[in-house]
């Protein structure tokens, strides 16, 4: 789900080799050379808002200023960072290049290696205009091909560390939401409800929180903006946690009383099912049918009748790039959330799912 | 002035300039350098890109993304006709022709999201210095804003007092600060914070672990309804050394006299000459520039981040409600880097800063 999106990136983001060795980094771009054998080189661009293709090669979540990497296969892997040279030293432990330095000299190795034919370009979309056009000038006539497509495609099957990491993502976020059930039943009000939450998921080592919640029982979403300090009870939560770079995402009901409800039973229901049916492979349409049958007499909440899943990983919402596709892949890892409304009711169910070939696990 | 005074005066210069319509575009990437002119026109902080397409009789479309967000919108701003979309590119009006149609924002778009509105809008002008002229000042509601979230800075200042340790990391502490500030009401935070023995720069956390003769580095700058505030702060772990004192003393009169300096009527240029002129006489004059200060200070968005910085080539005329950070923010050889800086609002008087307490080096006993 799109969240309000902070000017400045706060939390633990330093390379952990235990986590994510540079084994895997160097495989991932390896992968690259072997899908795009006609290319030399690879500029992968990221900023605070988009960071994904930048994070999978290199680990680094720009948390200010944008970032560059410059990846050969000849010549040594270069990270290039905004702020000047005094920014560096924040740089360096978010990565495990060794070579970091100014984002100013970016035009310059890229004209310092005259020799280089194709390069792929990775993440222009989100560079600042003029800042493409540079680049692409520096690399010279008919010498740039956008590859940002075709590694989202190398990036939807998930490693066995990958998958991992999604897990301490989970745990955190469980920790939230456990955190958020504990303060409602004690009768808290809105803020320091979503409060609470946060503050467990970061005391679990989230390295990003992002909510939204409802105060009209599930028919509308907000971001916060100001001070709540009205109790409300239910009120639905949407968590979305970043731990080790990956992130995973709840939908949550609090609420002291567990009344009977049929619509959040419906949803319920059709998740399980979803889950059930969903292999690699299994058309996505095929899935949507079948959930919107069984959430009848009920129909699908706005937020979700787009679609009924997302695929997560390194980006929480980076569309088109995460939407779910015509068919639930192998190795692929997806938000699934089931929204039931009946006008005056309104429900999600859902869960964080990998599918593994026969079945899907929930993580 | 307040918002409607505000918009009622860009209706008036869209008039001036034969424009039928104004879009303003944002990206939903909200970044403290970054104005947005949706805001400006609309009070509205977007999740998603949005536009907002105003026309001279005041009547506004506010497009918004993603489409479930329309019923927020529809709330917040109920002057505007909401139009939810999900593809930004695909719902922007496109009556009009030719230079009737201003536009604002499109530059700061990324470079996808800028190809496909202007391929949607290929003949409009651009209109970013209509906007942004009218938003040079601060509306009523913005300057309250900005106080409710200077209170907040100081209380998040009087909590990293409390809290900082020798063995805490510095992401660990910019957390505790920003969902302390969060619980106080404020809905975003450019917290930078860092910490050495002798800093070069205020620059993101890390996961180094605070040390007992480290000074700590504080931009503080929660953000209030959409309306930021920052205060500029230095924390010692430890005993400061009397020259430390010595120096920061010195920054903190180049900020006095910065602040004094600052009145309606007077170039931003002199604010920064004033802060310049103490460091220069104590023979500070080389790192009174490039490559060791940018500027002394800047506006303050989210919406609108004029009067822009406190440079020595700024010619802006200050008015009263104006609002920015004066900071020399300086490096001395004797020091590094260290952070003094208040926000202030202009008065008929001078600047008023915000805060109750200005700048003094911090001392944590460890």
């Amino acid at each position: 789900m799109l969240t309000m999106h902070p000017t400045l990136l706060i939390g633990p983001s330093d390379w952990e080799s235990d986590v994510m060795p540079r084994s895997e980094f160097l495989a991932r771009i390896e992968a690259l050379w072997q899908n795009h054998p006609q290319a030399d080189r690879a500029i992968v661009y990221g900023n605070s808002a988009h960071h994904a293709e930048l994070a999978y090669f290199t680990n680094m979540v720009p948390k200010l200023d944008a970032a560059v990497a410059l990846l050969s296969r000849v010549h040594a892997r270069r990270l290039l960072v905004g702020g000047g040279a005094n920014m560096l030293g924040a740089a360096r432990p978010l990565t495990w290049i060794e070579n970091v330095s100014p984002l100013k000299d970016l035009g310059d190795a890229i004209r310092a290696d005259p020799a280089a034919g194709q390069t792929l370009l990775i993440g222009a979309d989100y560079m600042p205009m003029g800042f493409g056009r540079a680049v692409v000038e520096a690399i010279g006539p008919g010498k740039a091909r956008d590859a940002t497509a075709q590694v989202w495609e190398q990036m939807r099957r998930k490693s066995p560390r990958e998958i991992e990491a999604i897990r301490c993502a989970s745990a955190a976020k469980a920790a939230a939401t456990a955190a958020m059930r504990e303060a409602s039943a004690r009768g808290a009000n809105v803020s320091t409800l979503l409060g609470v939450g946060e503050e467990a998921a970061y005391a679990e080592g989230a390295q990003d929180v992002r909510t939204l919640f409802s105060l009209d029982k599930g028919k509308t979403y907000r971001p916060f903006l100001a001070s709540i300090e009205a109790v409300v009870d239910p009120l639905q939560v949407y968590v979305a946690v970043r731990r080790f770079n990956y992130w995973v995402d709840e939908f949550a009901l609090l609420s002291r009383t567990d009344d009977d409800d049929l619509v959040l039973e419906h949803a319920i229901g059709a998740r399980d099912t979803a889950m059930r049916l969903i292999r690699a492979g299994t058309p996505v349409a095929d899935i949507a049918t079948r959930i919107e049958a069984l959430i009848l007499p009920y129909r699908s909440h706005p937020m979700t009748a787009r679609a009924l899943a997302q695929r997560m990983g390194l980006a929480l919402d980076e569309r088109p790039h995460t939407d779910v596709g015509p068919t639930f892949e192998d190795g692929e890892v997806y938000s699934l959330r089931i929204g039931v409304t009946d006008g005056a009711r309104h429900h999600f169910a859902g869960a964080m799912m990998c599918v593994r070939g026969g079945c899907s696990e929930l993580l | 002035m307040n918002f409607q005074e505000r918009l009622a005066d860009i209706c008036a210069r869209m008039r001036e300039e034969k424009l039928a319509l104004l879009i303003a575009v944002h990206d939903g990437a909200h970044f403290i350098e970054k104005p947005n002119p949706v805001t400006v026109l609309t009070g509205f902080k977007a999740l998603g890109a949005s536009a907002a397409a105003l026309r001279p009789d005041g009547s506004c479309d506010l497009i918004v993304t993603p489409s479930w967000d329309a019923a927020r919108a529809a709330e917040l701003c109920p002057r505007a006709r909401v139009v939810p979309t999900d593809d930004l590119g695909d719902a922007l009006p496109a009556s009009g022709t030719g230079n009737e149609i201003g536009i604002a924002g499109l530059s700061a778009l990324p470079a996808g999201l800028a190809g496909r509105i202007s391929a949607a809008l290929p003949s409009v002008r651009a209109a970013d210095m209509l906007v942004f002229d009218a938003a040079r000042t601060k509306t009523v509601e913005e300057i309250a804003f900005a106080r409710e979230a200077a209170r907040i800075a100081e209380l998040g200042y009087a909590r990293l007092l409390e809290i900082a340790r020798p063995g805490m990391s510095e992401d660990e502490l910019a957390l505790a600060l920003k969902t302390y500030m969060k619980r106080l009401g404020a809905e975003d935070n450019f917290l930078l914070l860092c910490a050495g023995p002798r800093n070069r720069a205020v620059q993101p956390s890390t996961g180094r672990r605070l040390e007992h003769g480290d000074i700590i580095l504080a931009e503080i700058t929660p953000s209030v309804q959409g309306q930021l505030t920052q205060i500029c702060r230095s924390v010692m772990i430890g005993t400061p050394s009397q020259e430390l004192r010595d120096t920061y003393a010195l920054v903190v009169h180049a900020m006095n006299q910065g602040i004094a300096a600052a009145r309606p009527g007077v170039p931003m240029a002199e604010v920064c000459r004033a802060i310049n002129a103490v460091l220069e006489a104590e023979g500070y004059g080389e790192y009174c520039h490039p490559p060791h200060i940018r500027r002394r200070g800047h506006g303050l968005g989210f919406a609108s981040t004029r009067p822009g910085d406190v440079s020595p080539d700024n010619a802006t005329v200050l008015e009263t409600d104006m609002l920015f950070m004066i900071h020399p923010n300086q490096f001395l050889p004797q020091s590094g880097y260290l952070l003094c800086g208040e926000p202030v609002v202009l008065t008929a008087g001078g600047a008023e800063v915000l805060t109750r307490a200005r700048s003094a080096l911090g001392v944590i006993e460890a």
